[in-house]
């Protein structure tokens, strides 16, 4: 990301590669700060929504996909609700967030969710205490599903090698 | 003329600049138009509306022995009658002239199809030869413009308008729904740039008005009905009565004891009124009413004496009639209808109705207003308190999709400012912070008083608040985002004013119906054109004034009133007009008198002799809208310069080449046509495939038009007009209405898929409907096969 003293990457492509991608409302944002004065994250991050957006109209692309920030919108759609422009804010953090996915900028969080999902079928792993708790209910330690279905985790695995899946997760 | 006169076209193809020039290929669409039958002559020109451009058709009419002229340009709607005068100075009648409308209805909507758009001009040039060859010339009549005038609406736009007129010499009728004139600017307390005290500059006015001779005002009143045309309207108006005598001398003896209060709807329910009040100190006419919605007597009970035994010269009088009618004849009409202010309690995030302190813009003008609520004091109203800080928010409910109205209020930015100095001038120990996302300066003076409060120490924060939360303590918590600091602000205030936007009034669409004008997509009332007929409107004789037309401030209001005045003077002082030569005329041969024309009339203007065998028009009633003409069934009606062969010549020229991949469209003059015009002002982008017959009315649309155009081949075909309850001929849309859905049985009878014939109804403000229709038709004819129109041409043809 570039710093605050050098000049910034202006790339005009991108904005209209963001708005092609059906996130057309961008350009209609004419800033007035209410999606950040409401923002629940932006109160406790350094998240700020309108400047989210202005960086997309102006087309700072290093400073929108690689950001950080972009991951600490909760999609709660309260910006969206009082947008005097009608700007589908939410829509756009989503869109942006696909982007940078592809670009190769995913939270490692999110990447340790990925690689659970490739692995075992599940984004949240099944832990030794859910094992117990399911055999003292009387059930089987293994849920029904792809975690005792070795064929039916072969084919999620198919799935996530046909998506391209596991080359975004690097 | 001569009927076996030789017709001698010549075709002028105007390449407005870059306008048409850009995109449609002038040069190949003159050298085409040579081709067309009767025409002697055909260039093309850089701007055919200018003098040299006028000086040309004049030169050739003389010297090809012109004897109709062709101008492929802009809509008729701008430049016919540039063209028309043109005419008539090198002696050829006006009536003569057609024009092909290739900017607005073709560069404009085709930037970017070069080929498709040169094509569709050279069609419309051929149509409008087509029609050109068959126009004959017409005598206009000459109608009596009666010198009066009626004013609707009695805020300082209707007051200036009446006093200019008054002075002018003309009777003048000032209707006003309220009990008294004076509008908004007798609610506010000080007005911008100058600080001016509002009732002190408004009240000479009122009261110079009151007693002109001229000038009759009438309070209390609403416009029922009006009837006529241009010159000679008759309105019909219902007074409701004051039950109090023009001897009152305001002494206020009988509201001192009447016994029944409300809200006082002048000062915006901050304080209370009696059951008889005066609306206000300076009111006109100087005098009490009975509000009878709250009087204790009803018609014949009298329940309560106390006012009448008050009142020492015995004004009071509960006898009188509760509502009279008033008939009167003028010869224009002002609207000046005015605004109200926007509402914001549906915007919850700012909790105004639920927190006594944040208030209106309009409220705090009362509440600082020496004569209101407070005496002038700045307190609160949840607890009689000065607050010590004050936020005023901007932009509430303007600028806004769907939380308030779209369009920029004009007034707020000022009117914000310059309360912020009221307050500092006052108490320059309140602190003032005004939340906005731009400043509108931009008038006379403006600016002066920008720089003024924040040399007063007004704090401007640019980003609009979130929301608004009570403190335990009573005062309010406003948060936001400071944009240019990029930090979230959360202040507490003592009082928070929004700077509430303006909207048309609610009755907006009484006065529509009532003069056959149009609203813009907004609700206010639309102009003629809007830079150069700003102040007309497009019903004859009627003008615009103030805030009805737009939001804006007194000065504006004023400034257009006088415009208004001087546009009506206008017509009056000459005291006739012209009208169009468009009425009917009735073949006494064919007619047989069955009176299908008499019943679908909207004027009443035709009856139909049955004995007699004729119908007979009353032309000074006859609008000519065509209904009558596409209702006869053995044609003996011909409208004039609209006539059926005339049109059929349009379709046939319309449909020559390729038709099946054309879309017929029949537009009204003063909807669906102009509505096409704003399409491509508004440079909205649409396929090439249609083609539009302007015709006064789409009650003008005979069943032969559509089945000839289909039996052509036409893939599809649009019938539109003005939405129903706005037809600019009363009712004959309704025909319409009714026959577009007789001849959909009728096609789906002969195995013709009905969808091909639509119907939409489009204004003059609705630029992107017509935009979006005709894709939607482009779309209806990409579906029709070959197989589909041959089938449809055969089954047209049996019954033929």
């Amino acid at each position: 990301m570039a710093s605050d003293s050098e000049p910034k990457a202006v790339d005009p492509a991108f904005t209209k590669s963001v708005v092609d991608k059906g996130a057309d409302t961008v350009t209609l944002c004419f800033q007035c700060g209410t999606c950040t004065g409401g923002c629940p994250s932006g109160r406790v991050t350094a998240f700020r929504t309108r400047k989210m957006m202005r960086r997309v109209q102006l087309g700072f692309k290093d400073e929108v996909l690689p950001a950080e920030e972009l991951w600490l919108c909760t999609t709660c759609t309260t910006c969206d609700e009082r947008c005097p422009r009608g700007v589908k804010i939410t829509d756009i953090i989503m869109t942006l967030r696909n982007m940078a996915v592809r670009e190769g900028y995913m939270a490692e969080a999110h990447k340790n969710t990925a690689r659970s999902l490739m692995k075992s079928g599940h984004a949240i792993p099944l832990g030794d205490a859910f094992r117990k708790m399911r055999e003292t209910l009387g059930l089987h330690s293994e849920p029904p599903t792809v975690l005792s279905d070795k064929e039916a985790l072969d084919e999620v695995k198919k799935i996530i090698k046909a998506t391209h899946f596991d080359e975004l997760v690097g | 003329m001569d009927e076996e006169e030789e017709i001698r076209i010549g075709v002028y193809v105007c390449h407005c600049g870059l306008n048409i020039g850009a995109t449609v290929d002038c040069e190949e669409v003159a050298e085409h138009a040579k081709t067309l039958d009767d025409v002697v002559y055909a260039e093309h020109q850089m701007y055919t509306c200018s003098e040299p451009g006028q000086q040309q058709i004049r030169d050739d009419i003389k010297e090809h022995r012109l004897n109709r002229v062709v101008v492929a340009s802009c809509s008729p709607k701008l430049h016919e009658e540039t063209f028309r005068n043109a005419c008539e100075e090198a002696g050829l009648n006006k009536y003569l002239l057609e024009m092909a409308n290739i900017r607005e209805h073709c560069s404009w909507v085709h930037l970017h199809e070069k080929e498709g758009a040169t094509d569709k001009a050279k069609d419309l040039v051929a149509m409008a030869v087509a029609k050109a060859r068959l126009l004959r010339p017409q005598i206009e009549k000459k109608v009596p413009v009666r010198k009066s005038a009626m004013v609707i609406g009695g805020g300082v736009a209707g007051i200036q308008a009446a006093l200019d007129l008054g002075d002018c010499g003309y009777k003048v009728y000032l209707v006003e729904k309220e009990a008294s004139i004076g509008g908004r600017m007798a609610q506010i307390d000080k007005t911008f740039p100058t600080m001016d005290c509002s009732i002190c500059i408004l009240a000479p006015k009122m009261s110079e008005i009151g007693r002109h001779p001229n000038v009759e005002v009438l309070t209390n009143a609403t416009v029922r009905h009006i009837d006529g045309y241009i010159g000679n309207f008759s309105v019909l108006i219902s007074q409701k009565t004051r039950y109090v005598t023009d001897e009152c001398t305001v002494c206020g003896d009988c509201t001192d004891v009447c016994p029944v209060t409300t809200p006082n709807e002048f000062d915006l329910g901050l304080t209370t009124r009696k059951g008889i009040y005066i609306p206000f100190p300076q009111a006109i006419p100087s005098s009490f009413i009975v509000d009878m919605d709250l009087c204790l007597n009803e018609a014949n009970v009298r329940a309560c004496n106390k006012c009448i035994e008050a009142c020492e010269r015995e004004c009071i009088d509960f006898d009188m009639d509760p509502e009279k009618e008033i008939q009167i004849e003028v010869g224009t009409i002002i609207v000046a209808t005015g605004m109200k202010s926007f509402d914001p309690r549906g915007l919850e995030e700012y909790g105004y109705g639920r927190y006594p302190d944040v208030l209106t813009t309009l409220e705090f003008e009362r509440l600082i207003n020496a004569s209101g609520p407070t005496e002038g004091h700045l307190i609160r109203p949840s607890d009689g308190e000065q607050p010590k800080n004050v936020a005023f928010i901007q932009c509430v409910g303007s600028r806004t999709e769907d939380r308030g109205n779209p369009y920029c209020s004009n007034i707020c930015c000022m009117e914000t400012i310059k309360d912020a100095l009221l307050i500092k001038e006052h108490w320059p120990e309140i602190e003032i912070t005004v939340f906005y996302m731009d400043i509108r300066a931009f008038g006379k003076g403006f600016e002066d008083l920008y720089k003024r409060a924040r040399e007063e120490g007004a704090r401007f924060i640019r980003g609009l608040p979130f929301d608004i939360k009570k403190n335990p303590d009573g005062t309010l918590r406003v948060r936001g985002e400071n944009t240019t600091l990029q930090e979230i602000y959360d202040t507490d205030f003592g009082m928070v004013i929004l700077s509430v936007g303006l909207e048309p009034q609610d009755d907006k669409e009484d006065i529509q119906r009532l003069l056959n004008i149009s609203t813009d997509s907004n609700g206010f009332f639309l102009e003629a054109h809007p830079k150069l007929k700003p102040i007309d409107t497009p019903t004859g004789g009627v003008f615009l004034a103030g805030t009805a037309e737009a939001p804006k401030d007194i000065k504006d209001s004023v400034t257009q009133a006088s415009a208004a005045a001087s546009r009506a003077n206008r017509l009056m002082i000459r005291g006739e007009v012209t009208v169009e030569a468009l009425t009917p005329i009735i073949d006494a041969e064919l007619c047989t008198g069955c009176g299908a024309c008499e019943k679908v009339c909207p004027y009443g203007a035709i009856t139909a002799d049955k004995e007699a065998k004729l119908a007979t028009v009353v032309e000074a009633a006859c609008a000519g809208c065509g209904t009558c003409g596409a209702q006869c069934p053995t044609g003996a009606i011909t409208m004039r310069h609209f006539t059926d062969d005339q049109i059929m010549a349009q379709i046939d020229h319309a449909l020559e080449r390729d038709p099946q991949d054309k879309v017929l469209v029949f537009a009204c003059n003063w909807c669906s046509y102009a509505g096409a015009d704003l399409a491509g002002v508004s440079r909205m982008q649409y396929p090439t495939s249609s083609r539009v017959i302007r015709l006064m009315c789409s009650g003008r649309v005979a069943e032969k038009f559509v089945m000839r155009a289909f039996e052509k081949g036409a893939a599809a075909v649009l019938v539109s007009g003005c939405h129903l309850q706005d037809c600019h001929y009363i009712s004959a849309n309704q025909q319409t209405l009714k026959r577009v859905k007789r001849w959909k049985k009728k096609l789906e009878k002969k195995g013709i898929d009905p969808d091909r014939l639509q119907l939409e109804w489009i204004s003059a403000a609705e630029g992107d409907r017509f935009a979006s229709k005709m894709k939607e038709m482009h779309e209806i004819v990409s579906q029709v096969t070959a197989k589909d129109i041959g089938k449809t041409k055969k089954a047209l043809k049996a019954k033929a």
